[in-house]
């Protein structure tokens, strides 16, 4: 178990759209443990935001749906501003575990690397069905081809970086490609990164907020025209 | 007669966007440029626009002039799409600012920085740079 006082200062972020119905557990499995919680409300029409505001957690709030990638670069810059020594990115479904974050800060700590990015490869993937399962090996080559980082889960919500880190992204991917963004900019840093394993736990309700396959020729195009925009 | 006065009135509304969009986007502003030009010098010669269409093996001096046509939507679409891109990450800087602004007024129960930004991060939206530099 490794120590709260070793890592001072720990922001969790959470990106929240239309997730009123699983937050409020997500959040319950985060609170004792010794770090802050920031849920950023991406524009949800459900009460989001009043259910992590029950929760006692900070919230913070987009007037309008931006998408999941500007919803982390939010709470990343809100995190640095309040002094954050480390920033956990966290998924609002339900299907990360709290306990996995103080092996992440401990795979900081231990290689001295500035991010920690969580592989499901390595630890566990609960329930996870086989076609999602061969859509993320097909993206996780797809990313060693394109950045060159030597991973085993390219699209994993469960990161871990240090204030120096976190300082260095600087997401423009506003929908879902903001994880190979996230992976090419880390790759950019030159900084140390690290992967540590944890576990999904797979559900009906996050499978359904998950992504399809059709969705991945809209991030695909979407980083194409990023190339076209510098 | 008619269809020239047209196309000529169309190709040169065309060649004012190119000229206007030349200082933003260098690249599509001269293609469109150049586009617009030779489309205008073969509305009004159609025989050396059938002479190069069978050069090119074409056929018809007027498929010529539509598919340089297409070529310019095409890239007024293209041009579209990176306005609306750039335009798309004002609306998120925005927003972003509002959510951070509200949220440090609501959490400052303890004390908090001023609102400092990072001018090495972002870039100024609006061209000048009002807020405060990093402490």
């Amino acid at each position: 178990m490794v120590k709260s006082k070793v890592f001072a200062d720990v922001w969790v972020v959470i990106a929240a759209y239309n997730e009123a119905r699983a937050i409020a557990l997500v959040l319950a499995g985060l609170a004792g443990l010794p770090y802050r919680v920031l849920v950023v409300d991406d524009g949800s029409t459900d009460g989001t935001a009043d259910v992590a505001g029950r929760a006692g957690v900070a919230v913070l709030r987009h007037p309008i749906n931006l998408g999941q990638g500007a919803a982390l670069q939010t709470g990343i810059d809100y995190a640095l501003l309040r002094g954050a020594s480390y920033v956990v990115t966290f998924d609002a479904d339900g299907q990360h575990r709290p306990e996995d974050i103080a092996g992440l800060l401990a795979a900081l700590a231990a290689n001295d690397a500035d991010f920690a990015l969580g592989s499901r490869f390595r630890g566990g993937a609960i329930d996870l069905p086989a076609l999602r399962r061969l859509m993320l090996r097909a993206a996780t080559w797809f990313t060693r081809a394109t950045t060159g980082l030597a991973l085993t889960d390219a699209h994993n919500g469960l990161r871990a970086m240090t204030r120096r880190g976190a300082a260095r992204l600087r997401l423009r991917q506003n929908r879902m490609a903001h994880a190979s963004e996230i992976l090419h900019q880390i790759a950019a840093s030159g900084l140390r990164y690290v992967e540590a394993p944890v576990t999904i736990q797979y559900s009906r309700y996050s499978l359904a907020k998950g992504q399809r396959a059709s969705e991945f020729v809209v991030i695909l195009l979407d980083l194409f025209a990023q190339r076209l925009h510098p | 007669m008619i269809a020239q006065l047209l196309l000529s009135f169309l190709l040169g509304a065309v060649l004012v966007y190119a000229f206007s969009e030349r200082r933003r986007s260098p690249v599509v502003g001269v293609l469109a440029l150049a586009a617009a030009a030779a489309g205008l010098y073969f509305v009004w010669m159609p025989a050396h626009a059938t002479t190069l269409a069978e050069l090119a093996g074409v056929g018809r001096g007027v498929d010529l002039i539509i598919y340089i046509w297409v070529v310019i939507s095409l890239l007024v679409l293209l041009n579209l799409h990176l306005k609306l891109r750039t335009q798309t990450e004002a609306i998120t800087s925005l927003a972003r600012a509002i959510a951070i602004a509200e949220g440090l007024r609501a959490h400052s129960e303890t004390q908090v920085a001023p609102p400092a930004h990072y001018p090495e991060k972002w870039e100024p939206v609006f061209g000048k740079d009002h807020a405060p530099a990093k402490p």
